[in-house]
């Protein structure tokens, strides 16, 4: 069970995330939709911890002041301020918005990279699970990141999210700029990846409609406060949220 | 839950932009702090008479800010890191020699020319290096003062090691101090109204993103000339009035001092300011002629001074100053 309690973001003045609470039960695919500004790429940073980094390197350049409120619990555990580093041991990947991946790492060692955490034995079966998975990328092994395609880049970070032994992963924006048979690649993997090892997945997307299928629950951003929650199928039957966000 | 706001200041909303300028407060506000500089600058040399030695001390402070100034310029607005200040001073200050003492220039004409025609050589000679960026642009910078060094000392031209002497000197200590604190100030705002005029959009976008400014139709290499050019020109300029200072040019123009020392008062400054770049100057140089008496000693201290500001203050002086001095903090409920 990860939680996310009254969690409110500035960015110096300007309200990026205003009392949103979100619950992630264990083993489910949690859908965040919501238009460009927002706030789900700063919710994302909020939970992967990465916001405090932000927040740390504004403060010596003498940029923006980021002030973080609310509460993170993992499994009742509070994660609030633990560091990014420490929250990917405990479980929280966070597969970042526009991959980036190491362009200049093969497909190999940026795999392995993302199993920096792990011991011999997992590595060997999360490589061999991750290449079942995305079987395209066991015929570029051997290639730098930067020249492949951006889907395939894209399966390479989910892929090296999940070298890290994640309990709850989080995908930032994973579909774009991907052409429609590459978007349902990333969709059925990610499907996959929550029935086969049961990894609880939090997916931030603006274009609804492929993600909806999959997903348990979700939430609707809107100017960083929520305004609508529920399952898919409620989701969808909602008229405004069908217009906006899912193109009908 | 309280949160620290912080907010611009009233004075400082009412009087950006559109210059609805109501009161003296506000008057005083906006021209308060350059005025405090110019004529600070300017009645220093005045104020500093009973204390013979620090006035010299005002001309290589003044030195040293417009080599920083062109430090900053070059590597905050156009993204080029360049190591080798002390090459355009070395450049100005052999040039003014060679117009003076071979060609029996006068001092206004050899110390002008020699900036002009320092900075077209100088630009001239690090084109093939504009291509490169970031640390490459850095380390080959870093060698052309080096090369310069070795190339006169091995080919025992303009002096050889005893470099050229019998500069004419400036004709007073007044006019020595004036010309490089006027020069100085008109450097800094000239270069200060230059980044926000077309021109220097044009080289900020070429630091943040050249594909874009390429994809625009403008010629990125031309744009990194100019910038090369005008940045040269300030440190030739140095070199000059260097040479003419000391009445000698050796090749201790092209010492490590004058690329290291302007950095680090860009650091403590604060760079992409221009202003930061001055002030570090105006403390740092102080602070090492104080601590002349400590020999090499002083290198010690120099570099834990640094390594401080870089690692607990890394925004510098001036980033910082003028946040407080335009915005104000308040607690607020969240």
């Amino acid at each position: 069970m990860f939680e996310a309690r009254e969690m409110m973001v500035f960015y110096e003045n300007m309200i990026a995330l205003n009392n949103v609470s979100i619950d992630v039960p264990d083993g489910k695919i949690i859908g965040i939709f919501g238009s460009n500004s927002a706030g789900k790429s700063t919710l994302m940073y909020v939970l992967s911890g990465i916001i405090l980094d932000i927040k740390k390197k504004e403060e010596m350049r003498g940029g923006e002041r980021i002030s973080v409120y609310g509460k993170l619990t993992l499994d009742g555990e509070d994660v609030s301020s633990l560091k990014p580093h420490l929250r990917a041991k405990k479980g929280i990947v966070l597969c970042p918005e526009r991959r980036r991946i190491f362009p200049e790492s093969t497909v190999m060692e940026n795999l392995k990279i993302g199993s920096y955490l792990s011991d011999k034995e997992r590595t060997k079966d999360n490589l061999e699970y991750v290449l079942n998975l995305f079987p395209r990328l066991k015929d570029h092994l051997k290639r730098q990141g930067g020249f492949l395609s951006g889907g395939e880049q894209q399966m390479l970070a989910i892929g090296r999210a999940l070298m890290a032994n994640p309990k709850v992963l989080l995908l930032d924006e994973p579909l774009m700029g991907l052409s429609p048979a590459y978007m349902d690649i990333v969709i059925g993997g990610t499907k996959e990846i929550r029935d086969t090892k049961g990894i609880t997945i939090i997916i931030t997307e603006q274009y609804a409609r492929p993600v909806i299928p999959i997903i348990d629950n979700g939430y609707i951003l809107e100017n960083g406060s929520t305004v609508l929650s529920g399952t898919g199928a409620e989701l969808l039957d909602n008229p405004d949220v069908k217009s906006a966000y899912f193109g009908v | 839950m309280m949160r620290k706001e912080r907010i611009d200041r009233g004075v400082r909303v009412r009087t950006a932009g559109l210059y609805a300028i109501a009161s003296w407060q506000e008057i005083l506000y906006l021209v308060g702090p350059p005025l405090f500089l110019i004529v600070g600058a300017i009645i220093l040399p005045i104020l500093l008479e009973f204390a013979p030695y620090w006035k010299r001390v005002i001309n290589i402070v003044c030195v040293y800010a417009i080599i920083a100034l062109s430090f900053d310029f070059l590597a905050n607005f156009v993204g080029l890191v360049c190591l080798g200040g002390a090459f355009f001073v070395g450049i100005g200050g052999y040039l003014s020699a060679i117009f003076n003492v071979y060609l029996h220039f006068p001092v206004y004409l050899s110390i002008p020319l020699a900036t002009i025609s320092g900075a077209v050589i100088s630009t001239v000679l690090l084109m093939p290096a504009l291509p490169l960026r970031g640390v490459y642009f850095a380390i080959v910078t870093l060698m052309y003062p080096l090369l310069a060094t070795r190339v006169i000392e091995a080919l025992n031209i303009m002096g050889g090691t005893n470099g050229i002497i019998g500069l004419d000197s400036l004709p007073n200590a007044y006019v020595e101090h004036y010309m490089v604190i006027i020069v100085m100030l008109i450097f800094l705002y000239g270069m200060r109204r230059f980044v926000n005029q077309d021109m220097g959009l044009v080289i900020r976008g070429v630091k943040d993103n050249d594909q874009a400014v390429r994809a625009s139709g403008i010629s990125v290499t031309k744009m990194k000339a100019f910038a090369v050019f005008v940045s040269s020109f300030m440190g030739c300029f140095a070199g000059a009035y260097i040479a003419h200072m000391y009445s000698w040019a050796g090749i201790s123009l092209f010492a490590l001092d004058f690329s290291i020392i302007p950095i680090a008062s860009v650091v403590i400054g604060g760079g992409g300011t221009l202003l930061g770049a001055v002030l570090g100057s105006f403390i740092l140089v102080p602070i090492s002629e104080l601590l002349r008496n400590f020999g090499t000693f002083r290198i010690v201290i120099y570099c834990v001074i640094l390594t401080g500001f870089i690692v607990f203050k890394s925004e510098g002086i001036m980033v910082y100053a003028m946040r407080k001095y335009h915005q104000f903090e308040r607690w607020v409920k969240v």
